[in-house]
């Protein structure tokens, strides 16, 4: 781990240089405050300034509808699998996203492997860049500690007066870095104001909610039964926005694609959620988790309580895309207080 | 085994449902590879006089003269396919379900109304047994490539009873609320692809409701957006107010 | 985009070939199946696999029979959706895919040396009789065997040959009932749980494992606590739908629990601590 400067003037070159080697993905402006990461290849494309995107960079990583394997009946059940990947360097990814994708990996490295995410996150280049203020109220990345790098990235930005300090964190990010020429020497005056960053942001992003990092599973465990989850429930209206939008729900389903011919096609995964009321039905037609307020509460589980127990980790990033995203506004942090009043 | 046998048939509508399966393009050569097309009005002249393998219906049904012909149809078939909003739910046809069905003639034929007798508008799975549907206004092409196989394979379609907002999320649209406009997507059932939102327009609602929406839930977002429940329930009623009227 | 060939993932199938065929009721139907070059499954009792046809899909089925006969191994499939319906079409001779086993099955060292009974309601004497099959090729490993059977109706019952033999079998107390029967119904009619206090037990020396459907679970459980039996030593299978098999995908989630992975058969001690498991 090493740190190098870029001067602000040479950030276009940057991209440049990286968009001539492979595809660059960064964040893009769609108007109305809102973003997406697409594809780009000069600066002046990019929204540096940005709240998160719509959809959160999970998207590379495990695509809306993915093939797993290609199969072909003619001749009884033969099957191939693949992975479709694609070389990528996503630029200017927050450190909430960054921590989601960490979480991300966590869940398809742990046993039994999934190979078809491990592959084709070897084909991407993350370059992280720091938020210096809040995106906006819906944001809670403070009680989760992630306004701050924690790793996960190849290189990381922090935007200075003049130029970016740069976090070299692996091989491949060291390697960019050296192949662009474009770097220089770290020097007393980033560090100093890199410092200084650091200090203002300690006064900026304070804990959205009055709750303890680490007592947070227990809040979950201790208000399962809470009338709280009734009332979520009834505005809930199950539209599956806020999984979609989760940068760590995971969630999919599988499910075969023939082809015109009828004996060749695909097997995909694609997207889905504990959110729809299908979701965890079984063959003799019993739902078990019938009502909204079931899924509203597994959901908030799935971030809180349950990942804890078993990769140790909270799952939300405090990105606030669900909060913001909801239709019926059902805030995460609004819920969170709801829970610590009714525990009262 | 020859290739099955495949009609196309209009009931009440635009035809536009045909139009889109005129212009499948490439896929629609693939398509006559797999079947043995033996009617279809819009594209041939020809006329089939045996048993259909797979009967492709579009259109509602509005008079009694249109009753017996969807029910020789059904009669003749093994499969029966409805596709397109005015056959699957009843579609714009069912606006005239909500005035007495003499308000309506009276409005569109004047002192001719004995010439033209007619009915309150059913969907086809009012009248005779549907084996698939395939919704929408006009009916999204992959999503009739996906039923056709389905339907050739015997395997079932179930169509995706989840909000259209999955699929909007899925191609990353800017929410339409968010650009201060009402859109249906909420409560249509997805199976689009957004197809609308992804060119800039809203939802319609043309595939028909979910079939279990909160609907206090909805009023209370309605509220939040400051929009007037009843001018929603009039966008919903454009097409669903068949499926509506007979619902009770 | 560039498309990679991997060859190990999860998601792989072994092509099974269908050996044999035997119609059970109207709705089900037992499939013997060989994996390619004989291979054995090498399963536990109350696993299960995923089996797939390409173009259809994809479903979990539990395994019915034990590892103990011979190499191939043989599913009951319940024509009850998609791929269940395809999969009562297919004759001797065509192929399925299989994945798996998955899961946690039946506990055999615990039960090993003690008196157990075993309960199954409808379907889930499919699972059952993996377990009931594995303990009568080691009957002298285990204690007394109580075995209890609920269906809904006579015409509704698996396996008939089977439960005759279970009947006949002196090292074993089989007992059935049925939930309604014409008047000609010479056995017991009743729910499950009326069979349940009939059954003299010794409650610290006794296993009991129940398989059937969710709603029946927690007044088999009551009774079974009545009757003294440790929750320790009562094991139940759930039922979720197990989609990827491999933890992942969230439709077999019960709260922290991935039942693909972690179950599906649980001690009750473990399943009262998941609130709305059963």
């Amino acid at each position: 781990m090493n740190q190098t400067l870029l001067p602000k003037t040479r950030l276009d070159d940057f991209i440049r240089f990286l968009s001539a080697r492979q595809k660059v993905i960064a964040p893009v402006s769609l108007g109305n405050n809102q973003y997406k990461f697409d594809e780009v290849s000069s600066l002046d494309e990019i929204s540096l300034h940005y709240i998160p995107t719509i959809l959160p960079p999970k998207k590379y990583y495990m695509p809306q509808h993915e093939t797993l394997l290609k199969y072909d009946v003619s001749k009884g059940q033969e099957m191939e699998a693949v992975v479709e990947v694609e070389e990528l360097v996503l630029f200017g990814v927050h450190t909430c996203d960054l921590a989601g994708i960490q979480c991300l990996n966590m869940v398809f490295s742990d046993r039994p492997k999934d190979l078809h995410y491990l592959i084709r996150k070897n084909y991407l280049t993350l370059i992280g860049l720091e938020c210096n203020d809040y995106c906006d109220s819906y944001a809670n990345c403070a009680m989760l500690r992630n306004h701050l790098p924690k790793g996960g990235h190849d290189l990381f930005f922090t935007e200075l007066a003049d130029c970016y300090y740069v976090h070299v964190n692996t091989h491949r990010g060291d390697e960019l870095v050296e192949k662009s020429g474009l770097f220089d020497e770290m020097n007393t005056q980033a560090e100093g104001e890199l410092a200084e960053l650091r200090t203002r942001k300690k006064e900026r992003f304070k804990s959205e909610v009055a709750i303890r990092y680490q007592d947070i599973p227990r809040l979950f465990d201790e208000t399962f039964e809470s009338p709280v989850w009734e009332d979520v429930g009834n505005r809930c209206l199950a539209c599956g926005n806020c999984t979609n939008v989760c940068p760590t729900c995971y969630c999919f389903d599988v499910m075969d694609e023939p082809d015109l011919d009828l004996t060749k096609g695909r097997r995909i995964r694609v997207w889905d959620s504990c959110q729809h009321e299908v979701f965890a039905k079984v063959a003799g037609g019993e739902s078990f988790r019938e009502e909204r307020k079931d899924r509203k509460r597994h959901r908030f589980n799935r971030k809180f309580k349950y990942p804890v127990d078993r990769y140790r980790r909270i799952f939300c990033t405090g990105c606030g895309r669900c909060s913001r995203t909801c239709m019926a506004k059902i805030d995460l942090k609004e819920t969170i207080n709801a829970l610590m009043e009714e525990r009262e | 085994m020859g290739r099955p046998k495949v009609a196309f048939f209009d009931l009440s509508c635009c035809e536009g449902c045909q139009l889109q399966v005129a212009n499948l393009g490439e896929d629609l050569l693939d398509v006559l590879e797999l079947i043995d097309l033996v009617e279809f009005r819009e594209v041939m002249s020809e006329k089939w006089e045996g048993r259909y393998d797979l009967a492709i219906v579009e259109g509602s049904v509005v008079n009694d003269e249109s009753e017996q012909r969807v029910r020789q149809i059904r009669d003749r078939c093994n499969v029966l396919i409805a596709y397109g909003s005015c056959a699957t739910i009843g579609g714009v046809n069912g606006m005239k379900n909500r005035r007495p069905i003499e308000e309506s003639q009276a409005a569109v034929y004047g002192d001719k109304t004995d010439w033209f007798p007619a009915t309150k508008t059913r969907t086809v799975d009012q009248v005779v047994k549907v084996d698939y549907y395939i919704h929408g206004c006009p009916i999204y092409p992959p999503e009739f490539i996906k039923v056709l196989k389905a339907a050739l394979a015997g395997l079932s379609y179930p169509v995706p009873d989840f909000a259209v907002c999955v699929e909007c999320k899925f191609n990353e649209n800017v929410c339409m609320y968010d650009k201060g406009v009402t859109c249906l997507g909420p409560i249509t059932r997805a199976g689009c692809n957004s197809w609308c939102i992804n060119a800039g327009n809203v939802c319609y609602g043309c595939r028909g409701m979910v079939s279990n929406p909160n609907r206090n839930g909805a009023e209370d977002v309605l509220r939040r957006y400051d929009l007037n429940p009843e001018l929603i329930a009039n966008k919903m009623m454009m097409y669903n107010a068949a499926k509506e009227s007979t619902d009770e | 985009m560039e498309t990679v060939t991997i060859n190990h993932t999860g998601y792989h199938i072994k092509r099974g070939k269908i050996r044999g065929i035997t119609p059970l009721t109207a709705m089900e139907k037992m499939f013997e199946i060989e994996l390619p070059g004989g291979d054995a499954l090498d399963h536990d009792p109350g696993q299960f696999v995923e089996v797939s046809l390409f173009g259809v899909g994809e479903a979990p089925i539990s395994i019915c029979s034990s590892p103990t006969r011979r190499d191939n191994f043989e599913l009951t499939v319940r024509a009850a959706g998609r791929l269940t319906e395809a999969l009562h079409q297919l004759q001797v001779g065509d192929e399925v895919g299989i994945r798996g086993p998955f899961g946690v099955g039946f506990p055999i060292v615990p039960l090993e040396g003690n008196d157990i009974l075993l309960i199954a309601g409808g379907l889930g004497i499919a699972p059952l009789r993996s377990l009931i099959n594995f303990v009568i090729d080691n009957r002298r490993d285990f204690g007394k065997v109580d075995i209890l059977l609920g269906c809904r109706d006579p015409q509704s019952m698996l396996f008939c040959e089977e439960l005759a033999y279970w009947e006949e079998r002196i090292d074993i107390n089989f007992c059935c009932s049925v939930d309604r029967a014409a008047p000609d119904w010479a056995g017991n009619i009743g729910v499950i749980t009326s069979l349940i206090p009939g059954v003299t037990l010794d409650p610290l020396k006794t296993f009991s494992v129940v398989c059937g459907p969710p709603v029946m679970y927690r007044f088999v459980v009551d009774e079974l606590l009545q009757k003294g039996i440790p929750e320790k030593q009562i094991y139940l299978s759930l039922e979720r739908h197990m989609k990827c098999g491999l933890g992942k995908c969230g439709h077999c989630q019960i709260h922290d629990v991935y039942c693909c992975q972690d179950g599906p058969v649980f001690s009750y001690d473990v399943v009262k601590q998941i609130k709305g498991a059963i």
